[in-house]
């Protein structure tokens, strides 16, 4: 009678992985090894569960410290608040734009009265150095104006970065759901009944709100 | 090198097309402070909205930014070309990054000019003007 082959093991390996090892029974071993790696895999969700708990976590704590400042603050609002914010900078820059466009007729007809009133005057005249500051103020005015303008610009390159962070956020939740619903689901801690797919940030409020977000 | 010259129509109809009410008026003012009259400007949000103006009103130039949601500028570029009776109207393509993989593909989509924001009037007009001098160049070479 032969000796049955036995593998060059690690002594330190678990007494039941060793007997499964020196096994001849293939079936059994195949449902030995789905049970050891099934036990693996619910080990590395129940861990990526806990972090994404702990996540949802800091994120309370952190809403809860500016609620106590008395700003409404949960992590969905924040894209909110910066919609308010992207909002509040086209209105002030906007409100700019409103005066400078006001002031650009008056600026334009100051430098054209000036010029007309400098054509006319006599060297002599006591009116002229008037004329003159008129049409250096008209001149000054016109190009300070059209600056302010071109300043604007900061609202529309500030607001594509706001609209940027605001998708970041956006996507952050909607990850975060699906790395809480998967785990759920794989360590068998189903969600109060059926978590639908994330078509739109309206599903994922929701379904947060159903894992407690 | 010689000067460009100023190739500016004062009436020359201009769409301008971004989804920032702010930059929109911002390059109207521009235009404007170019010498171009308000009533020659009109204005889009986006992509969709500037190809429905474009299939009812005749434009010497469109104007249009590169991030968009719905239709973005390379899409509506793209759109223009396609289009019989706007292949060849003049684009020029505001962007707010210097990136050479969208420069790269403004100009495989058959882009006129290319302007990084923020832009003052003077440069403005400088790329107005290389439009329209190159196009007359290839028209008189045609």
């Amino acid at each position: 009678m032969s000796t049955p082959y036995r593998l060059g093991l690690d002594d330190d390996l678990p007494q039941a992985l060793r007997e499964l090892l020196d096994s001849t029974d293939g079936p059994a071993f195949e449902r030995a090894l789905d049970a050891i790696v099934h036990q693996r895999e619910r080990d590395v969700f129940r861990t990526l569960g806990q972090l994404a708990r702990d996540l949802h976590e800091t994120l309370r704590r952190f809403s809860a410290e500016f609620a106590r400042d008395g700003v409404a603050y949960v992590a969905a609002d924040a894209r909110q608040e910066l919609e308010a914010a992207l909002e509040m900078s086209a209105q002030a820059a906007n409100r700019s734009l409103d005066f400078a466009e006001r002031m650009r007729p008056d600026a334009d007809a100051l430098v054209q009265h000036a010029l007309a009133e400098l054509e006319r005057t006599a060297d002599d005249d006591p009116a002229l150095p008037l004329a003159r500051r008129a049409l250096e103020f008209g001149l000054a005015t016109r190009t300070a104006l059209a600056d302010m303008v071109l300043a604007q610009s900061w609202q529309d390159l500030s607001g594509r970065r706001i609209h940027k962070a605001a998708a970041f956020i956006g996507n952050v939740e909607s990850a975060l759901l699906e790395l809480v619903r998967l785990t759920g689901e794989l360590v068998g801690e189903e969600a109060h009944g059926t978590a639908p797919a994330v078509s739109s940030q309206a599903d994922a409020d929701r379904l947060l709100a159903e894992f407690g977000f | 090198m010689r000067p460009v010259e100023n190739m500016l129509d004062k009436d020359m109809r201009i769409l301008v097309v971004d989804d920032f009410s702010t930059m929109r008026r911002i390059v109207r003012n521009l235009l404007i402070d170019l010498g171009v009259r308000p009533k020659s400007i009109q204005e889009a949000d986006d992509g969709n909205n500037a190809m429905a103006i474009l299939r009812n009103v005749r434009f010497d130039l469109v104007i249009t930014d590169w991030n968009m949601p719905n239709m973005s500028g390379i899409d509506l570029l793209r759109s223009i070309r396609e289009w019989d009776k706007t292949k060849t109207l003049p684009v020029l393509m505001v962007t707010a990054e210097n990136n050479r993989e969208q420069i790269i593909a403004a100009a495989q989509a058959g882009v006129n000019g290319f302007v990084v924001k923020p832009f003052s009037a003077a440069t403005l007009e400088q790329k107005i003007n290389r439009i329209f001098e190159r196009l007359a160049v290839s028209e008189a070479s045609a």
